[in-house]
C-alpha cells in the first residue's frame, strides 16, 4: 500500500490548485484511515499532514487523541512531530490534555536533552491550570538543570506556567531570582525577559530586584538584555521615585554613547514613561530626548519616524513647549504616504492641540478628507512591488488606497470632532468657524460619522447662544441642498457614510431657533417637499416638528403686527403646510404618522379659524373660542377681542414654553426625591401575585376579573371627564404646567369637533376587551396576568412636579427668548467675537436647598467649577427659568400606586391616541 | 510578549502560523486581514502596520494595544504580532535573526523550503522563541541548537527506518529552487545593527 507523506500532500495540493477542496477532502479521508493504524510512522505522518492542513484553516481537533499517541512515542523524530501537532492544535479545553500529565513529567525528566527541550517547548504552548499545578515542582527543580540550554527553556516555561497557575510564582520566586546571577548569559537574558513580563502586571512586587537589575545593566553589553532591563525599569520607576535618581546617570550615559538605535530608543522611551523628565534636573534630559526623537523624524528610515512619533505622544503632556518647534515637521507627517505613520502623527497632533493651532490643524485634516489622495497612487505601488518582487504583478492591483478607506476616513473625521470638542470646546475660539467645519465635515467625510456631527452641531448651537443665527443660516443652506440629500439616500448608503443625520440636526436647529430664519417659506418647502419626504423616518419626524415650530413662530410674529393684508399669506401658508403634511399621515413609520396626524389636526383647526375670520373684530365665533382662557393668548388687551385670528397663537406656546438649555450631567441626580417616595419599595407587591397563583383556578380567574373591573372602574372615576377632558395628559405627565394645561384644554376642544374619532377608538377598546375575555377562557392561550393588571395609566398617581412662578402666558411674546427681532447679542459678525460657552449646563435650583441629596454641590465635578471660575460664563440657568418646586398639591400616599403601562391603541380612522378610556365605560 | 508569528507569501497563502496566545476568533480571517493591509504597502514604507481597523481585530484577543511588525523578504512576509513588552526595533532585528537562521539551516532558503519543510521551520522557530518569549537571539547559538536537534531527529529516523534514504527530516531539497532569500538577508541592514 502506498501512503502519501507530507511532501506528497503538499505536491498534490500544489498540483490540484483548481480543485483544492476535492483534493483535501480526499486527503482528509486518507488521514482518518491512517491515524487509526498501529504503525507509528504512518500515524505520525498523518498527524503531520493534518498539522499542515490546520495551518490552511482546516479543523484537526477531532484528532487530538492521536496527537497524544504520537507525542508518547519513544522515538524522538515522532515525538517532536507529536509535540508540534499538539502545540498547533490543542486549546485550553482540549479534553485529552489531562492524559498528557504523566507523559510530560516523563519527558521533562528524560535523560536526553533534546526530549526535555521539546517537552518544555510543548509545555509552554499547551499548559493549562491543571497541568501547571502538576508540573510546578518539576519545573522549579529544572531551573537548576545542569545544562544552560535547558535552564533557559525552563525559565521561560515557568513563566507560562505562572500565567495559568499563579501559585507557582510563590513557590519558585526565590529560585527564579537566583537565575539573575546565572553564569550563562542566555539564562540571564531569559530571566530578565520573564521578570520584564511579570512586572508589567504587578510592578510593586519586583521593586526589590532593582539592585540586581541595576548591576546587570551597568555590567552587561548584550543589547537584547539591556533593552529588556531598560523596559523593566520603565515599568518600575513610577512606583519608586528613588530609582529615577539612581538611573539617571547610566541612562543618560547610554543615550549619548550607544551605537544601537533600538537601545537608544528604549532609553529615551523609558525616560519618558518612567517620569525621569520631571523637575529641573529632568529638563535637560527631556530636551535631549526630544532632540534625539526629532532627529528620528528627519531620518530617511520610515521605521524611526514611526517610533519617534510613538514616543513623542508620551512626552507631550509634560513638555508641550519642547515640541512646539517641531510642530511643522510633525504636521507634514500627517501627509506621509505611509498610513501607519499618519495614524501615529494623528495621535501626536491630537495631543498637541491648543487654542492657537487648533484651526490650522483642523483645516489640514479636513483637506485630507476633501482631497482625493494622490500621494499613494497605484502607480507608485505597482512600481514598488514590481521592484521588490520580480515576476509578480497581481498584487499591484490596488483599487482603493488604504488612506481612502472608510475606516481611515472615519478615524480622521472622528478625530477632528474629538480634538475640537475636548474639554467642552476649550480650544475653540471661533465657534462660527467650528460650525462651518462641522457642516463641511458632513459633506466631505464620506464616513459614518453622521451621528457624531449631529450631536456636536446641536451641542454647540445650544451651548453658544451667539452662534445660533449662523447655525440656522448654515442649516437652512444644508436643508435646501438636494444633492446632499440625494448623495446619502438610504438605498445606496448602507454604512451611513452620507451623514444624513446632519439633516436631523439642521432641522432641529431651524425649528428651535426659528427666530433667525429669514425666508420661512423656503425652509418650510425644504422640510415638507420631496426629496425631504424620502428621508429616514427619524429625520422626517424632526422635520415635521420643526416645520410646525417655524410656522408657529412665523404666525405669532405675524399676529404681533397684524394687518388684514397678511390674511391671504397666512392662509396660503396654512394650505401649504396642510398639503405638505397630509401625505405623511400615511407614512408607514408610526412616529412620523402620529406627528403628521397631530399637526394636521392642529392646522385643520387653524384653517377653520382663518376661514371664520372677519376683518372687523366681532364676537361671532361659533366655536366657543371666546373662552376666557384663550384670551390669555392675546398680549395686547386681555379683555377686548384681538384684531388677528386667535389661532395664530395656537401653536406658539406648544413649542416655545421653555428655552432649550444645556443641562448639567448631574442635574437629574440632583433633583431631590419627593417626600414619601420610597424608591426601594416594590411597585407591584410580590406577595399578592404569589397568593393569587396559589388560589383555585376558577376562583382565581374570577377574582382577577373582578380586580380588573375594579381597576377599570377606578380609572374611569379618576379620569373623570376624560372623554372630553384631557386625553393627551398622560403623554407628558412628568410636568404639566400652566400653559400646558391651557394647551390641553385647547386640544380637548379641537377634539370635540371630531367626536367620531373617540367613538371609534372606544369601539376598538370594546373589541379588545371582548377579545381578552375570549382568550381568558382559551386554555391554549397563555398570557401574563400581572402584565394585564398594569394596563392603564393612573395619571393622578404619577408624582408630578409643579412649576411655580412661570411668567404669565400673555408675556410670551415679549420674553427675550421669543422676540422676532434679532436678540441684541447677535450683532453683525466681528473678526473675533466673544463667545460665551455654557459649559456646565443647567441645574435644578431646588437641589441645593433640598435636604434629601446630602451634598448636591459637591457632586459637581471640580473641573466644572474650575472652568466656571476662570472664564466669563453666562449664568447657568436663565433667569426666566423658574426653580423646580417639590410638588405640594398632588395628593400622594406613602407608597405610590402601582405604575401601569398604557397599551396604546391606535384608532384606524383618525390616528389619534385615546387614553384613559376603558372598556368598562361602555 | 510575542503573540503570534506568521509567515505568508505575497499571494496571502500561509506558510507558517504560530499563535502563542489563543485566538478568540478564527485565525484565517486574521491572516487575511493582515495580508490585505500589508500587501498594498510599498517597500519604502515603515515596517509597522498600523491601521484603524486592525486594533479591533487584534484587540479582541488581548486587552492592551498590540503592534504588528513585519518584514518582506522576496516572496515572503514575516509578520510578528507583539505587545508593549517588546521593543519595536528589537522585533525587527529578531525577524532578521529568524531569517538568517532559516538561511543557515536550509542554505539559501527560499519559499519552497518553507513549504516542504514546514515542520523544520517550526523547530527552528522553537529555538528562537518559546511560548511567546524570546529564547535566543544569537544566530550561531540558534543554528547550533537547530543542527543538534535535526541530527537527533535524523538518527532517530534512521534507526526506525534503516532502509530509508533520508526521506524524513531534513530530506533532499527540491531542485526547482526559486530566488533564494539569502542574497537579500545580506543586503538588508538591520535597523539596530546590533
Amino acid at each position: 500500500m502506498w501512503e502519501r507523506n507530507l511532501q506528497d500532500l503538499i505536491r498534490g495540493l500544489r498540483a490540484s490548485k483548481k480543485d483544492e477542496s476535492k483534493f483535501i477532502a480526499k486527503a482528509m479521508d486518507e488521514i482518518r484511515q491512517e491515524v487509526r493504524t498501529k504503525d507509528m510512522e504512518l500515524k505520525a505522518a498523518a498527524v503531520l499532514k493534518l498539522t499542515y492542513l490546520e495551518m490552511m484553516g482546516y479543523d484537526m481537533s477531532w484528532a487530538s487523541f492521536y496527537v497524544v499517541e504520537v507525542m508518547s512515542s519513544p522515538r524522538f523524530h515522532l515525538k517532536s512531530m507529536g509535540y508540534l501537532a499538539a502545540a498547533q492544535s490543542f486549546e485550553q479545553d482540549t479534553d485529552v490534555l489531562m492524559l498528557t500529565t504523566n507523559l510530560l513529567k516523563k519527558d521533562l525528566t528524560a535523560a536526553t536533552p533534546s526530549d526535555v527541550a521539546v517537552a518544555l517547548n510543548g509545555l509552554s504552548q499547551i499548559v493549562t491550570p491543571d497541568l501547571g499545578r502538576d508540573m510546578t515542582p518539576t519545573l522549579i527543580a529544572m531551573l537548576n538543570h545542569s545544562r544552560a540550554n535547558i535552564r533557559k527553556r525552563a525559565v521561560l516555561a515557568f513563566y507560562k506556567v505562572v500565567l495559568k497557575y499563579p501559585e507557582a510564582l510563590e513557590l519558585g520566586f526565590s529560585r527564579l531570582k537566583e537565575k539573575l546571577e546565572d553564569p550563562d548569559p542566555g539564562v540571564l537574558c531569559a530571566t530578565v525577559n520573564v521578570f520584564c513580563e511579570l512586572s508589567r502586571q504587578n510592578p510593586r512586587d519586583y521593586l526589590s530586584l532593582a539592585p540586581q537589575l541595576f548591576h546587570i545593566m551597568t555590567t552587561s553589553s548584550n543589547n537584547w538584555m539591556l533593552i529588556k532591563i531598560i523596559k523593566l525599569f520603565g515599568v518600575l520607576c513610577p512606583h519608586e521615585p528613588r530609582l529615577v535618581k539612581k538611573l539617571l546617570p547610566p541612562i543618560t550615559d547610554l543615550i549619548s554613547t550607544t551605537p544601537a538605535i533600538s537601545l537608544l530608543y528604549e532609553c529615551v522611551h523609558t525616560c519618558i514613561i518612567g517620569g525621569m523628565l520631571e523637575g529641573a534636573s529632568g529638563y535637560s534630559l527631556a530636551k535631549t530626548c526630544v532632540t534625539k526623537l526629532a532627529a528620528f523624524l528627519e531620518d530617511s528610515d520610515q521605521n524611526l519616524k514611526y517610533i519617534a512619533l510613538l514616543a513623542l505622544v508620551k512626552i507631550v503632556p509634560s513638555h508641550p513647549h519642547l515640541l512646539a518647534e517641531y510642530e511643522s515637521r510633525i504636521l507634514t507627517s500627517i501627509d506621509d504616504q505611509d498610513l501607519s505613520i499618519r495614524m501615529r502623527a494623528l495621535d501626536l497632533i491630537s495631543a498637541m492641540v491648543n487654542r492657537d493651532n487648533l484651526q490650522s490643524i483642523v483645516q489640514q485634516l479636513l483637506s485630507h478628507l476633501a482631497m482625493p489622495d494622490s500621494s499613494l497612487g497605484t502607480t507608485v505601488t505597482a512600481a514598488q512591488s514590481l521592484q521588490s518582487a520580480p515576476g509578480r504583478t497581481t498584487t499591484a492591483k490596488n483599487p482603493m488606497s488604504p488612506t481612502q478607506s472608510t475606516s481611515y476616513r472615519t478615524t480622521l473625521a472622528s478625530r477632528i470632532l474629538q480634538i475640537a470638542s475636548a474639554d467642552v470646546y476649550a480650544n475653540v475660539t471661533d465657534f462660527e468657524w467650528y460650525l462651518s467645519v462641522l457642516f463641511d465635515l458632513a459633506y466631505v467625510a464620506k464616513a459614518p460619522v453622521g451621528p457624531a456631527i449631529r450631536d456636536q452641531l446641536v451641542d454647540v448651537s445650544i451651548r453658544v447662544p451667539q452662534v445660533r443665527r449662523y447655525a440656522v443660516s448654515l442649516s437652512v443652506k444644508l436643508l435646501g441642498d438636494d444633492t446632499f440629500i440625494d448623495n446619502g439616500r438610504a438605498d445606496d448608503d448602507v454604512d451611513g457614510s452620507g451623514c444624513q443625520e446632519v439633516l436631523w440636526a439642521g432641522a432641529l436647529l431651524c425649528g428651535e431657533f426659528c427666530e433667525h430664519i429669514t425666508d420661512v417659506r423656503k425652509v418650510l418647502a425644504a422640510l415638507l417637499q420631496p426629496p425631504a419626504t424620502n428621508l429616514s423616518p427619524e429625520i422626517i419626524s424632526v422635520y415635521l416638528q420643526s416645520a410646525a415650530k417655524i410656522f408657529s413662530h412665523w404666525a405669532a410674529d405675524c399676529a404681533s403686527h397684524w394687518v388684514e393684508d397678511l390674511l391671504p399669506d397666512v392662509k396660503e401658508l396654512v394650505e401649504f403646510m396642510v398639503v405638505g403634511v397630509t401625505p405623511l399621515t400615511a407614512s408607514s413609520d408610526i412616529e412620523v404618522q402620529e406627528r403628521a396626524a397631530n399637526i394636521l389636526q392642529l392646522f385643520g383647526f387653524i384653517r377653520a379659524d382663518l376661514a371664520a375670520h372677519r376683518p372687523k373684530p366681532a364676537p361671532q365665533y361659533v366655536n366657543g373660542f371666546a373662552d376666557p382662557s384663550t384670551a390669555a393668548f392675546d398680549p395686547a388687551a386681555p379683555d377686548a377681542e384681538p384684531l388677528f385670528p386667535k389661532s395664530m397663537y395656537l401653536l406658539h406656546p406648544l413649542f416655545k414654553a421653555y428655552a432649550l438649555n444645556p443641562v448639567a450631567p448631574e442635574a437629574q441626580a440632583s433633583i431631590p426625591i419627593p417626600e414619601g417616595l420610597d424608591l426601594d419599595a416594590w411597585i407591584v407587591p410580590q406577595a399578592r401575585s404569589v397568593a393569587d397563583g396559589g388560589a383555585d383556578d376558577e376562583s382565581d380567574i374570577k377574582g382577577k376579573k373582578k380586580e380588573k373591573r375594579d381597576k377599570k372602574g377606578k380609572g374611569k372615576e379618576k379620569a373623570g371627564g376624560s372623554k372630553n377632558g384631557k386625553p393627551k395628559a398622560s403623554e407628558d405627565a412628568a410636568g404639566p404646567s400652566e400653559d400646558r394645561r391651557a394647551v390641553e384644554a385647547e386640544l380637548a376642544r379641537v377634539r370635540t369637533y371630531h367626536p367620531s374619532a373617540i367613538v371609534e377608538s372606544l369601539t376598538s377598546f370594546q373589541l379588545k376587551a371582548k377579545r381578552l375575555e375570549e382568550m381568558r377562557d382559551d386554555p391554549y392561550y397563555i398570557f401574563d396576568d400581572r402584565l394585564k393588571r398594569n394596563d392603564f395609566v393612573d395619571i393622578d398617581s404619577i408624582p408630578v412636579v409643579r412649576l411655580d412662578g412661570l411668567p404669565p402666558l400673555s408675556q410670551d411674546g415679549d420674553s427675550p427668548h421669543r422676540v422676532s427681532t434679532p436678540p441684541s447679542i447677535s450683532r453683525p459678525r466681528t473678526p473675533q467675537p466673544q463667545y460665551t460657552i455654557i459649559r456646565d449646563g443647567e441645574m435644578p435650583t431646588s437641589s441645593t436647598a433640598a435636604t434629601t441629596p446630602p451634598a448636591s454641590t459637591e457632586t459637581t465635578p471640580s473641573l466644572l467649577r474650575k472652568v466656571t471660575s476662570d472664564r466669563p460664563v453666562a449664568p447657568p440657568a436663565l433667569s426666566s427659568f423658574p426653580p423646580y418646586d417639590a410638588d405640594v398639591d398632588v395628593p400622594r400616599t406613602s407608597t405610590p400606586d402601582p405604575i401601569k403601562v398604557t397599551r396604546v391603541k391606535k384608532a384606524t380612522g383618525k390616528k389619534k391616541r385615546t387614553k384613559d378610556v376603558t372598556p368598562a365605560e361602555l | 510578549m510575542i503573540h503570534s508569528v506568521l509567515i505568508f507569501n505575497t499571494s496571502g497563502v500561509p506558510r507558517l502560523t504560530k499563535f502563542y496566545t489563543p485566538l478568540r476568533s478564527e485565525s484565517q480571517p486574521l491572516i487575511r486581514k493582515i495580508f490585505s493591509l500589508i500587501s498594498p504597502r510599498p517597500a519604502s514604507l515603515c515596517n509597522f502596520l498600523d491601521a484603524p481597523e486592525l486594533q479591533s481585530f487584534l484587540g479582541s484577543k488581548i486587552g492592551e494595544e498590540v503592534r504588528v511588525v513585519y518584514r518582506n523578504y522576496a516572496t515572503l512576509y514575516f509578520v510578528f504580532v507583539v505587545d508593549g513588552a517588546e521593543s519595536e526595533l528589537g522585533i525587527l532585528d529578531l525577524i532578521q535573526v529568524f531569517v538568517e537562521s532559516l538561511d543557515r539551516a536550509f542554505e539559501n532558503v527560499c519559499e519552497l523550503d518553507l513549504v516542504f519543510h514546514f515542520d523544520d521551520v517550526h523547530h527552528i522557530l522553537g529555538e528562537l522563541i518559546q511560548g511567546g518569549l524570546v529564547l535566543e537571539t544569537n544566530v550561531d547559538e540558534i543554528s547550533e541548537a537547530v543542527q543538534t536537534s535535526q541530527q537527533t531527529r535524523k538518527e532517530s529516523f534512521m534507526t526506525a527506518n534503516p532502509l530509508a534514504l533520508g526521506v524524513g527530516a531534513g530530506g533532499p531539497r527540491s531542485s526547482t529552487l526559486q530566488t533564494p532569500l539569502g542574497w537579500l538577508t545580506n543586503k538588508l541592514t538591520g535597523v539596530g545593527a546590533r
